[in-house]
Order: structure tokens, then sequence, then C-alpha cells
């Protein structure tokens, strides 16, 4: 499996952080943008990313491909995502195992589908086609879900292993989206893990979320979590050297708490190469 | 049921909220090990949506909402939420129409101070990512002679805004923006006073400022493409006084140094699109 070189430690690009990420260039290795955010004109978010650029490796995310909707593929879109790509050279552009609406409407959520052949297959054609257009693999990320359907014929692991092996893409792991969706749905997060194909796994996504007792909403404005952390070290041990993130999109600390998560990542990286380094021995 | 049928449902639970509807959505629900009920999950949904959309109304609007207050505003992002849902993939541009919503719709369409407010606030938003140009110096004007005066013509940066506005709706979004207290700052008026502005994008931040009447009507007809001998004489058509060249001399210094200028050239009597010369 041919995989784009891993990036070392990532945050994810946000406005709050452009002056001191450009006054102090911290010791981050990438940095991910909503592409979304840059499918502008001109203006100051380009400007700051056209510095950062020159500086980091930049990947670009986006929440708007609606992947799994049945309305037509918008290719206005994937024109404007293209474009920005000749400028920003990215890594990889990635979005996710979602519709954002249908009839031309755009919810602005990264919504639920029921695991069926019939949601398998339609995914599938459309990531091809993407591919195809973008003349590069996707990279799709397994979104956190709050409801599930009784029409699912698979579990979502099963529908993620198989969409990216049909559609030979690449995939992003969003080890939170793991947790809070298999505490919403009652499955197993390490099935989970275990279950996608870790050689086409090429990116982890870390954040926190909201628990609200009876369930947990993704909202990316906490620290990560000790099970998510728990999950991490699974995943890292299972995936190997894979990119890794933190994701933070609302109740923004000073930049240093994000590198400290960074940091907590290395070093839970640093213990498991010690300890096979130690099992080799 | 089909994904597209399912999709459809879904979305209109969404939109829509809870109802009668969605009875055959809820039908198609896993019940959840914690003991969330189905309503309460496709809240999530729901909640999620309004709240994303309230808040770049929110960012795009901070002088709408002093001049409103909260309960009102929030009255009025609702409003505007449920007169049509977003078809942007950017959720930024959803508020784009928000100026067109008030003027078009009962009871905003009475408030013309908060109209007014409104497409200030807009021009700001649309000025922040509008597209990159160089401005030019004022030190462009030496490549041409004093013959072809007359017949100069300019070309505005692209974020350049020119309003009509009521009167005191800058003063009221200056205050809203440093966060003075409302009941120190004078709404704009309802009545027939107006004040004019241009906003536009200097270093990469938005810029305003107000324009003397004169200078917003030269300023229209420069935009337009008019040349600078023309505009003497067209202005003295449009107001009572007529613009000296003097003036418009002034008024042209000003706008090179606010950066608004990206273009100089001469037009030939013959077309308006004679290639720029500077």
């Amino acid at each position: 499996m041919e995989k784009p070189a891993p990036l070392g430690y990532g945050l994810g690009l946000r406005p709050v952080y452009y002056d001191e990420i450009l006054s102090s260039r911290p010791p981050v290795d990438w940095f991910e943008i909503i592409s979304e955010n840059y499918m502008l004109a001109g203006g100051k978010p380009l400007a700051m990313l056209d510095r950062i650029r020159a500086d980091y490796p930049v990947v670009m995310h986006g929440v708007s491909m609606s992947l799994a909707s049945t309305d037509p593929l918008n290719f206005d879109y994937l024109r404007q995502l293209q474009a920005l790509a000749e400028r920003v050279q990215p890594a990889w552009i990635s979005d996710h195992v979602a519709w954002t609406g249908v009839h031309g409407v755009t919810l602005h959520d990264l919504l639920p589908i029921p695991y069926t052949r019939e949601s398998l297959a339609h995914i599938v054609e459309r990531i091809l086609r993407v591919q195809d257009f973008l003349k590069r693999r996707l990279v799709v990320e397994n979104a956190s879900t709050y409801v599930s359907f009784v029409d699912s014929e698979m579990s979502e692991h099963e529908f993620v292993r198989e969409m990216a092996e049909r559609a030979d893409c690449l995939l992003l792991l969003d080890v939170n989206n793991v947790f809070v969706s298999s505490f919403n749905h009652g499955f197993d997060p390490i099935a989970f893990i275990d279950g996608v194909p870790a050689e086409r796994v090429v990116q982890f996504h870390m954040a926190g979320h909201t628990n609200n007792e009876t369930h947990r909403v993704d909202t990316h404005d906490q620290p990560v979590c000790d099970e998510v952390w728990a999950l991490y070290e699974h995943a890292r041990r299972r995936c190997g050297d894979v990119s890794a993130m933190i994701e933070r999109d609302d109740n923004y600390p000073p930049l240093s708490e994000l590198l400290d998560e960074l940091q907590h990542m290395r070093d839970i990286d640093a213990r498991i190469a010690n300890e096979r380094a130690l099992s080799a021995a | 049921m089909k994904l597209a049928d399912f999709q459809s449902l879904f979305q209109e639970r969404v939109l829509a909220g809870s109802g009668e509807a969605d009875k055959p959505l809820l039908k198609k629900l896993r019940l959840s090990p914690r003991g969330a009920t189905p309503e309460t999950l496709l809240d999530v949904y729901q909640t999620g949506y309004r709240i994303r959309l309230a808040d770049f109304v929110s960012q795009d609007h901070p002088g709408l909402r002093a001049i409103l207050g909260d309960e009102t505003f929030e009255t009025l992002v609702d409003d505007y939420i449920d007169w049509r849902p977003s078809c942007e993939p950017n959720a930024r541009f959803f508020t784009t129409r928000l100026p067109d919503f008030m003027r078009e719709n009962s009871p905003w369409r009475d408030d013309a101070r908060a109209v007014s407010l409104a497409l200030f606030e807009r021009a700001m938003v649309d000025a922040f990512d509008a597209p990159d140009k160089t401005p030019l110096a004022v030190q462009a004007l030496a490549d041409f002679t004093p013959e072809d005066w007359p017949r100069l013509a300019f070309d505005f940066d692209p974020s350049l805004t020119l309003l009509e506005l009521a009167a005191g709706t800058v003063r009221a979004y200056d205050a809203a923006i440093n966060e003075e207290e409302a009941e120190k700052v004078d709404a704009p008026t309802a009545g027939d006073q107006v004040e004019y502005a241009a906003v536009w994008r200097v270093d990469h931040e938005s810029a305003y400022r107000q324009l003397e009447p004169d200078e917003y009507v030269a300023l229209c007809e420069a935009r337009a493409g008019h040349a600078f001998g023309d505009i003497c004489q067209i202005t003295a058509f449009q107001q009572s006084g007529e613009i000296t060249p003097e003036r418009l001399a002034q008024c042209l210094s000003s706008w090179f140094e606010d950066g608004m200028i990206i273009g100089v050239r001469v037009r030939d009597d013959h077309s308006s699109n004679t290639p720029s010369s500077a």
C-alpha cells in the first residue's frame, strides 16, 4: 500500500492562533486546514495560510464534500477545492463518511447514514469519481454519530473497511469519533480500531467532546479525555507511524495547552517505541 | 427505505423539528443503549444546525445585536434561519442575505436603522475576503502628462462598497465594536436623513470611513469608470453644487492614500476599455 510519508505531530490551523504561530514558530510538525475556510477570493485567511505554508507542511480537511449525499456531486465545490490544492500543495485531502444535505440544502453537519449495501455502493462510486476529478487518492474519516439505524446491514467499521478497499482510498481515523460513537451506540471501540484496515490509515484525529451522560457530542471544545488517550495508544500500536494531530474548534485555550497535548502524544509514542525496542532486544 | 428517502426525511427533521412528519424516521432508529430518547438524539442535529448558523450571524453583526438588544436580535436570527435553509458549502456565507431578508420581511423591513446597520456590516464582511489587489500610490499619477488628466479614469479595489445609510449608522457601529454602553449610543435615525460611507480592505482588515455627499457622488462616478474631467460635470447635475476640480483632486488624493485605487488609465474618447497605463 503506497501512502504519503508520515508528517509527525500536527494541529488544526485556526485564526485565533495565526499571530502566535507566525511570531513564535511553535514546535508543530504540520497543520491541517479546514478547506472551506480558505476557499475564498482573497483576504487575510489566504494570506496567513500562504505565510504558514511557507514554513510547515499542510493537509486539507473538508467538511462539505457530502460523499454520502444522494444529491449530485458538487463540481463547483470540487473545482474550488482543486484550485485551493494547487495553491497549498497539501500532503493530502480529506473529508468524511457523511452527508451534509440534499435538495441543494447544506446543514453544515456531518450527518449519519444507515450502513447498508446501497449506502456502501453509493459512497464508493462517489469517492472514485472524486478521486478521478482530483487526480489523487482521497483520505476519508469516520464521523461521530448520535443515532443509528435498524436498516444497517453491517457495523460501521465493516462499512469503513469495505468502502476503503473498494474505493482504494486512504483513511483518517478519528479516535475521538470512534469513542463518541461507541459510547452512543454501545459498540466496542477497540473492535472498531482493530477492524479498520491499518495499512490505509494515514492520519489520526484527536479531540475533546461533551459528555451529556446519556450521549456524548463531538464538540472539539475540551481537552482530550483519558478514555480517548487510552484508545489513541491502542490505535498507535495497531497502525504504527501515522500522522497525528489535535483538533480544537471552540473554547480555545492558550496555544501552549495544545502543544502540551501534542507532547503527551509524543510521550505515549516514545513509550511504545521503547517497549518495542526492549521486546526486540 | 431508499437512501434518498431516508436523507429527505432526516433533513426535514433537522429543518422543521419534531412532529408528525418524522414518525417514519423514528421507526428507523435503534434504541439508545444509554437511555437517550430518539427525540433527544435527533435534537443534537437540529440544535447544532441552528446554533452554528446563529453563531455566524452574531459574528458578522455585532452592531445589529447592540442596537436591537439580545432578545430581539435572537428573534431576528431565528426568523432568518427559518426563512430559507443554507445552501452554501461554507457556512460563513449563510449570512450574506440577511439585509435582503430584513428589507423584504415584516417586521424587520419597518426598522430602517436596523436594515441600514445590517447593510453596513454586510459590506464589512464582504470586504474581508474580497479578491486581492495591490493598491497604487499617488506617485502613479506622475506617469501622466497634464494633458492626460481630464481623461484619467481609475480602477478601484474590488473590496470597495459605497453605501447610502440612515444617518448615525456608522456611529452606532463604532459604539458597538468599542462596546460602549447601549444607552449612551444614539441609534441611527429612522427618518429621511442619510449619511454616506465607503467600506473597503486595507492590509487584510476591513476599513471604513464616512463620506461627504459630494465625495460620495464623485466616488460613485469614478468607480463607474468616468474620467476625471467628466466627473465635475456629472456631479453638477446630481446635486445642487458642482464639485470643483480642486475638491475632486483632494478627494482623489485621499482615495490613493486610503488604498482604494488599484489602476489608472487614460480613457480613450472612443472606448472606455483603453488598456491601463499604470
